[in-house]
């Protein structure tokens, strides 16, 4: 249940002045727009990572602005992307010279919204690539890669894109990093009980006692199957099997782990699931590099988490290892 | 256009946005089966929109339109996109042109052909389109001559057939195309929303 609200049209608005009170040491909000940006200074020669989405994710997508992350960030209505014209003035106000970089989930109303402000940026004679987010493996099969949705993979795009464009790389590389990042990344997700939107009073989903959603979306979607709850030993086993399963080919041992909460799904028990999703990890033959246990993509109140594995090679590891500062997520 | 062509778009406009309302409901339930259930307040969203930029505005009809379209479309999601392009690219081919039956109907088989081109959608990926396009066939076929809202009204029951007719058709484009067979058994909510629009045009009294 979504509880802390006034009125529920507002909700956007007053989580966006809020956020921005909190974090105006790393944050200010747009003039006239729906959309957060940097404080801090950057050289105007480096390419601008424009990330965003609708509201109901954070940290996704405002909680990522910062140093070695993102330069700016559009935020849309609760579960519904930004307006053409929001991406449009936000991406104004982040762009130098070093052109922009377009990194967001793969859902049809940010494709079409982020291309029709790229078609208008490129138009005015501003340079704009795009990289859309497409980890969840339940969302299209293999062969399909292209098609799928983007969940909790966001975080290790976001991360390896930032950092490469912090390091001066020009918009042609940091645009492959990020691209060969979300080619190595794959998430896979279950659902315990879905969520409720603001001023509404049911959830868009119900999941039925002793059951649980395989497969979820971070839009309050049900997922592709029902099956039964089990012990978290089990699911850990479940997550990791669809993941392996789906893995990219032929790459190093070494995996970035994030287990993401989705909402409601205490920490404590992703601790739980973690202890045996590292041990499987390890004893599938692979090398779990500084894994995150944490809340990175949401989905307003949603009982459940996904799990996301990286996999970074040579050139992806020093991106990941580069210091960033956010309201999410910082590393020294 | 003289002042009653200007405030045709406002009327249906106010219609338009009263019909959303009751049934924001409804629509949400629609598009909770495959997917986030805001199709209602998506729309209700965006034509309160429409209707706050064009309080006081004046020009043609097909002015208004386009003004209507870009405010719709600020509201976001992809409905806010497309239906906003429909707006936009239906008032940018009415232009300055009488609100006759060819050239309606010439202006919203531009906004449909724009939908498609954006959403990368066909008929039979049950879209909204899968109510437009039966509602424009069916508006083709009385002569040019005819009364505009006559022809509108007979050509209603093929939007309203098209869109219930989507609940047998398995998503192929936008967020509930990842759940497949879960949106089967019901209409899509965009194709319904779409007729509520059409309808509501009715009400103006053209």
């Amino acid at each position: 249940m979504t509880v802390l609200y006034n009125d529920p049209t507002h909700f956007r608005e007053e989580l966006i002045e809020g956020f921005v009170a909190a974090y105006g040491r790393l944050v200010r909000r747009v003039p006239d727009a729906s959309g957060v940006i940097a404080t801090q200074p950057r050289p105007r020669s480096q390419v601008a990572l424009v990330i965003g989405g609708g509201s109901g994710h954070y940290p996704a997508f405002c909680g990522y602005v910062g140093p070695g992350l993102a330069s700016a960030a559009v935020m849309g209505n609760v579960f519904a992307a930004p307006s053409a014209e929001q991406i449009y003035r936000v991406t104004r106000a982040a762009a130098g010279d070093g052109g922009v970089l377009f990194c967001y989930g793969n859902y049809s109303g940010d494709v079409l919204n982020f291309d029709l402000a790229e078609q208008r940026c490129q138009a005015e004679g501003l340079e704009v690539r795009t990289v859309r987010v497409t980890d969840d493996v339940a969302s299209a099969p293999q062969g399909e890669e292209s098609e799928r949705r983007g969940i909790a993979g966001d975080f290790f795009v976001f991360k390896i894109a930032g950092a490469s464009a912090a390091r001066g790389d020009d918009l042609e590389t940091v645009a492959r990093l990020a691209q060969k990042a979300n080619d190595q990344t794959r998430s896979f997700g279950v659902a315990f009980g879905g969520c409720t939107l603001p001023g509404q009073s049911a959830p868009l989903f119900v999941v039925e006692p002793g059951q649980m959603e395989l497969g979820l979306g971070v839009h309050g979607e049900p997922g592709i199957q029902s099956s039964h709850l089990r012990p978290a030993h089990e699911i850990a086993g479940l997550l990791l099997e669809t993941l392996l399963a789906n893995a990219p080919a032929a790459l190093p041992p070494r995996v970035g782990v994030l287990l993401n909460g989705l909402g409601s799904t205490q920490y404590e028990e992703l601790f739980v699931l973690y202890k045996d999703v590292h041990r499987l990890l390890v004893a599938a033959g692979l090398a779990p590099y500084h894994p995150v246990v944490a809340e990175m993509v949401t989905s307003l109140d949603m009982a459940g988490c996904s799990l996301s594995l990286c996999w970074l090679d040579d050139e992806l590891l020093p991106l990941f290892d580069a210091p960033c500062t956010s309201a999410a997520y910082t590393k020294f | 256009m003289d002042a009653v062509a200007q405030s045709v778009v406002h009327r249906w406009l106010a219609e338009a946005l009263a019909l959303m309302v009751e049934h924001e409901a409804e629509l949400g339930r629609l598009d909770a089966a495959a997917g986030d259930g805001d199709h209602g307040a998506t729309m209700v969203r965006g034509l309160r929109a429409a209707s706050a930029a064009l309080t006081g505005a004046t020009g043609s009809s097909g002015q208004l339109l386009q003004q209507a379209g870009a405010a719709f479309a600020d509201a976001g999601g992809a409905s806010g996109a497309l239906v906003g392009a429909l707006l936009a690219t239906a008032g940018q081919q009415l232009g300055d042109g009488p609100c006759d039956l060819p050239t309606v109907t010439a202006a919203l088989r531009a906004g449909a052909d724009q939908v498609a081109r954006l959403g990368k959608a066909q008929p039979g990926d049950k879209t909204l389109l899968d109510a437009l396009y039966p509602f424009l066939r069916a508006l083709a076929a009385p002569p040019p001559t005819q009364s505009l809202t006559v022809a509108w009204k007979a050509a209603l029951p093929a939007a309203e057939q098209g869109a219930a007719a989507t609940s047998s058709l398995v998503a192929r484009r936008g967020r509930a195309a990842k759940l497949g067979a879960r949106s089967l058994g019901h209409p899509d909510p965009g194709a319904v929303s779409i007729t509520y629009l059409l309808r509501a045009l009715l009400a103006t009294e053209l």
